[in-house]
């Protein structure tokens, strides 16, 4: 469990996901509307690249000074009447949740969606004692009813889906019986959760930031149910990633700004919730409790590495919904509940380079990602720095590829050899070539030629070259 | 498991600090002040006029009914919005501001119509609020800020301002004075600052922009998910 | 002007020379002395992006050392140019290679980029009856940061109707290693953009990479689309 979905091997998941044409077409759409949404929504900004650059800012000084600003968070928090619980893994958090439901004797939580709580593996942490959990995110809701379906996109987890699919699942598992019209759907929906809502003792939420200067947390969602969660029950648990903290309020501003902007290009969502501890004094609704759970689950292996600015993630999505990659093999294909470009990022980080070992290789380094991240993650180049260390440090690379690369690099750096291979290839490769493209290539480039020509090598007089001393020589 | 406890926290710091290859550090960080200001630029030359407008044309992207009025016709256009959303029940903010904009009169007018129930948001009864808030029909606020921007609204909850008013009612109301806008979420992100500075803030700040809606199946927007799912405000011409 | 021509390893061995040929004679034509240093080879990309950085730090001073007395490096590949570039980067702890490789990145462009930016060159004089769509390299978009010089250039080839490609800043799929190790991937990119050029209805394809070149052009010879594919150099110098 964890960040792992699937027991499929990588190029197993990716022929399943080039295989399902609802899904592409699905991802597709989505990518190119939420592309024009995200630059409409911009475009009021004035200078984006500003806005990039103080986020960027913002991000790096907080995780420089993460200790200071957790620190500073926790002191708050108990202030104003919370617990902080710190949990150094998935199990230590777990069990505080647990811990927790079980001396409110609480037997129905109601959750608004939280990625950190899918990567701990929350949910069948707490029905192991026995709990009901309910996602009440619509997309995380429909996933929860067909049977536990791994999400494949972080902030659209239903992307894959298709409404006659969700229609049947409602059917199935809550006896509807109206239409497959999303507004039908949704309405399902909202008065499925409203009655669970009402009925919640512990409502559980992930949380988008934290605010340092007043033990705040911010929540940020379209449809409400954040709110609800927030509001209803007696005992409220906010799960945050110990990363995604700011120092104050002006920073939240820049942050949630950019980040409803990135997601679903919104100037903000709907709701955006500031809960600062449990209710106060003569307050009626709002929880009596309120637990703050911390985790780190392997971010601190990130900090203080070549990797640490994997952690500025504010989760949008952004790089996803640019990826071409992704585009074509979808969400599932990444093996984990964090797909595209800082999935295959963050999963070999938080996972392992066994398990997620062909992710950096699973992009064309084409830079989209690192090109719309709001707080300017280098995305692309730590997919070459997860390479290189696969190469360098974890003796991970193929033999052949070794070799090759060390003859490639000495071939490259000694022009006698170099040209000799460039007139040798050719002659290797005349055989192969028919009417100026090579179309069943010989070794290596059998790979290419299984789906694309190769143009022939040149030779001789036609090698620029040929050309080019002939031509100091007074030829043309 | 008492309340107002840190557990593991030195040691979940330390190792951060170890991360970072440093001491830790408790004290003496300061926010550094920032080389990029971009969000003081957004419509930094706009009055209180053109913030109407800019506020008015943000609700048309995001399915909200924007209605504006001079002070002395307001009791007259909330009737006329409490009609169109198809009246019967209301619950409201226990709010000065509804005495001092006149409001109280009309609100009386419907409770003493037909069938139709009204209720004040009233500490005294506890938890009841929230199941009347529930099977209300409108929920009326006033907005406590308004950013032009994005077409929000700010609510601080306090006693008689509670959550539920803006969430659990199928339709909400915002009243918002003309005074309350502002250009973006950058100024009340300011005054929020600067309260916490200050001492607390309300425990429960909510940026509402507009209806509850959700875009998960097949990315069809649908309005009204968890949340009201009509939205409709009331610009008084108040300065 | 003194211009040294970084030729690339995919012009120096795949494809007649009319890349290196059009690209020498264009400088000319623009009062450039082209010399070409005989001893380069490849500017490290294939080691760079596979994770050997050892390898291609080789490969990079080699490269260093046979532009080093030149005045500017032009280069027929957004890519390649984007390589010499990253050098920089390669060298963090080496700072005197860092401070060689800054000043290669310094006088090293992108030959768009060069008539457009150094030379100010906005028509070339060149003429071709075709209608052509043109293929924004990511390397050169995105990284080098040349978008609009390629499209200048070619809005002023007389007889040229250009049409602009859908999702012209999408990945075509080559990616250097990519192209094989992640075939099935790959092809799915690929197939993509040939539709998208297809249904631009242009005669001719232009791109100013070779890799991206060889890729799509691969998948449009194999399918067996009447497409050309043609270098912008290779345009820039038709008359």
């Amino acid at each position: 469990m964890g960040i792992k979905i699937g027991e499929e091997k990588f190029f197993e998941r990716v022929e399943k996901g080039i295989n399902n044409d609802f899904m592409r077409k699905a991802v597709a759409g989505a990518q190119e509307r939420m592309q024009g949404r995200r630059l409409d929504s911009i475009s009021t900004l004035g200078n984006w690249e500003e806005w990039r650059n103080l986020a960027e800012e913002i991000r790096q000084h907080t995780l420089e000074n993460l200790d200071f600003y957790l620190e500073q968070l926790t002191e708050n928090v108990i202030k104003n009447g919370g617990n902080v619980f710190f949990a150094e893994t998935a199990e230590d958090a777990n069990d505080y949740i647990k811990s927790v439901v079980s001396k409110k004797n609480a037997k129905k939580i109601i959750k608004s969606k939280s990625m950190v709580t899918e990567e701990i593996s929350m949910n069948q942490a707490l029905e192991s004692i026995g709990c009901e959990v309910i996602e009440t995110d619509l997309g995380e809701w429909i996933l929860q009813l067909d049977d536990h379906d791994p999400p494949s996109h972080i902030v659209v987890p239903a992307l894959h889906k298709n409404k006659e699919q969700i229609r049947e699942t409602f059917s199935e598992k809550r006896g509807y019986n109206k239409s497959s019209d999303p507004k039908e759907l949704a309405l399902f929906a909202r008065e499925t959760l409203r009655k669970d809502f009402l009925e919640g003792e512990v409502g559980i939420t992930g949380c988008n930031f934290a605010v340092a200067e007043s033990g705040s947390i911010s929540l940020v969602t379209n449809e409400g149910n954040a709110r609800l969660a927030t509001t209803i029950p007696k005992t409220q648990i906010t799960v945050m990633g110990m990363e995604r903290i700011v120092p104050t309020w002006e920073e939240l501003d820049i942050l949630i700004s950019m980040l409803a902007r990135s997601a679903v290009g919104q100037k903000l969502t709907s709701y955006v919730t500031g809960l600062t501890g449990p209710k106060q004094k003569g307050d009626v609704d709002g929880p009596e409790e309120f637990h703050l759970v911390i985790v780190d689950n392997g971010r601190s292996k990130i900090l203080g590495t070549q990797f640490q600015s994997a952690l500025q993630c504010i989760r949008c999505a952004a790089c996803i919904n640019v990826c071409p990659v992704y585009r074509h093999v979808g969400g599932h294909s990444y093996g984990s509940i964090y797909p595209g470009p800082i999935g295959a990022v963050l999963n070999p980080l938080l996972g392992d380079y066994d398990e997620y070992k062909e992710l950096p290789y699973a992009s064309s380094l084409c830079a989209a990602c690192t090109d719309v991240c709001p707080v300017k993650i280098p995305l692309h180049n730590l997919l070459i720095e997860h390479r290189r260390v696969m190469v360098e440090n974890e003796g991970k690379a193929p033999f052949a590829e070794k070799l090759a690369m060390k003859g490639y690099a000495f071939a490259a750096s000694t022009p006698t050899v170099y040209n000799m291979g460039t007139k040798t290839a050719p002659s290797v490769m005349g055989p192969y070539t028919k009417n100026g493209f090579i179309s069943d290539g010989p070794g290596p480039v059998k790979l290419w030629t299984d789906i694309r020509d190769l143009p022939e090598l040149s030779k001789g007089k036609d090698k620029f070259r040929t050309w080019f001393e002939n031509r100091d020589k007074g030829g043309n | 498991m008492t309340i107002g406890t840190a557990y593991n926290k030195d040691t979940f710091l330390d190792n951060i600090a170890k991360s970072l290859g440093r001491e830790r550090k408790t004290i003496g960080v300061e926010r550094p002040k920032w080389k990029h200001r971009p969000q003081y630029e957004v419509f930094k030359d706009l009055g209180q006029d053109e913030l109407l407008d800019e506020l008015e044309d943000q609700c048309g992207r995001i399915h909200t009914v924007c209605k504006r009025t001079q002070l002395t016709n307001l009791p007259h256009i909330v009737k006329e919005v409490i009609e169109e959303l198809g009246g019967k029940s209301i619950v409201s903010w226990k709010d000065p501001r509804f005495e001092e904009y006149q409001l109280v009169e009309v609100f009386n007018e419907f409770a003493n119509m037909d069938d139709n129930k009204f209720h004040v948001w009233d500490p005294e009864i506890g938890e009841e609020n929230i199941k009347i808030a529930e099977r209300a029909n409108i929920g009326i606020t006033f907005s406590d800020i308004t950013l032009a921007e994005s077409g929000t609204v700010v609510l601080f909850s306090e006693k008689g301002k509670g959550r539920s008013v803006s969430l659990l009612p199928a339709t909400y109301i915002a009243i918002i004075p003309k005074s309350t806008i502002v250009p973006r979420m950058t100024q009340a992100a300011t005054k929020i600052h600067q309260m916490s500075q200050a001492g607390r803030i309300p425990s429960c700040i909510n940026f509402i922009s507009g209806p509850s809606n959700s875009a998960d199946i097949e990315l069809n927007l649908v309005v009204g998910v968890h949340g009201p799912i009509k939205a409709t405000y009331i610009i008084v011409e108040d300065i | 002007m003194k211009v040294s021509l970084f030729l690339t390893c995919l012009a120096d061995v795949v494809y007649p020379a009319s890349v290196g040929k059009s690209t020498v004679e264009i400088l000319e034509r623009f009062g450039c002395e082209v010399d070409f240093p005989k001893k380069q080879t490849c500017c490290g990309q294939p080691a760079f992006n596979s994770g050997y950085h050892r390898e291609t730090k080789e490969v990079a001073k080699h490269m260093i050392n046979v532009f080093k007395d030149a005045e500017y490096v032009v280069s027929p590949s957004g890519s390649c140019t984007t390589m010499l570039h990253e050098y920089v980067h390669l060298f963090e702890d080496e700072l005197e290679w860092k401070q060689k490789a800054e000043d290669l990145k310094n006088k090293s462009y992108e030959l768009t980029q060069f008539l457009v930016d150094v030379l100010n060159v906005k028509d070339v004089g060149a003429k071709l009856e075709v209608k052509a769509t043109y293929h924004t390299s990511c390397h050169m978009t995105r990284l080098l940061g040349v978008k609009t010089a390629p499209i200048t250039l070619l809005k002023n080839v007389e007889g040229l109707k250009y049409t602009e490609l859908p999702n012209k800043e999408q990945c075509c799929g080559f990616g250097g290693t990519f192209s094989v190790k992640m075939l099935p991937i790959s092809e799915q990119m690929v197939d993509e953009k040939v539709q998208h050029i297809t249904e631009t209805d242009a005669e001719v394809l232009i791109g100013a990479d070779l890799g991206c070149l060889m890729n799509i052009g691969g998948r449009i010879n194999r399918q067996g689309k009447p497409i050309k594919v043609m270098h912008i150099a290779e345009v820039l110098n038709s008359r």
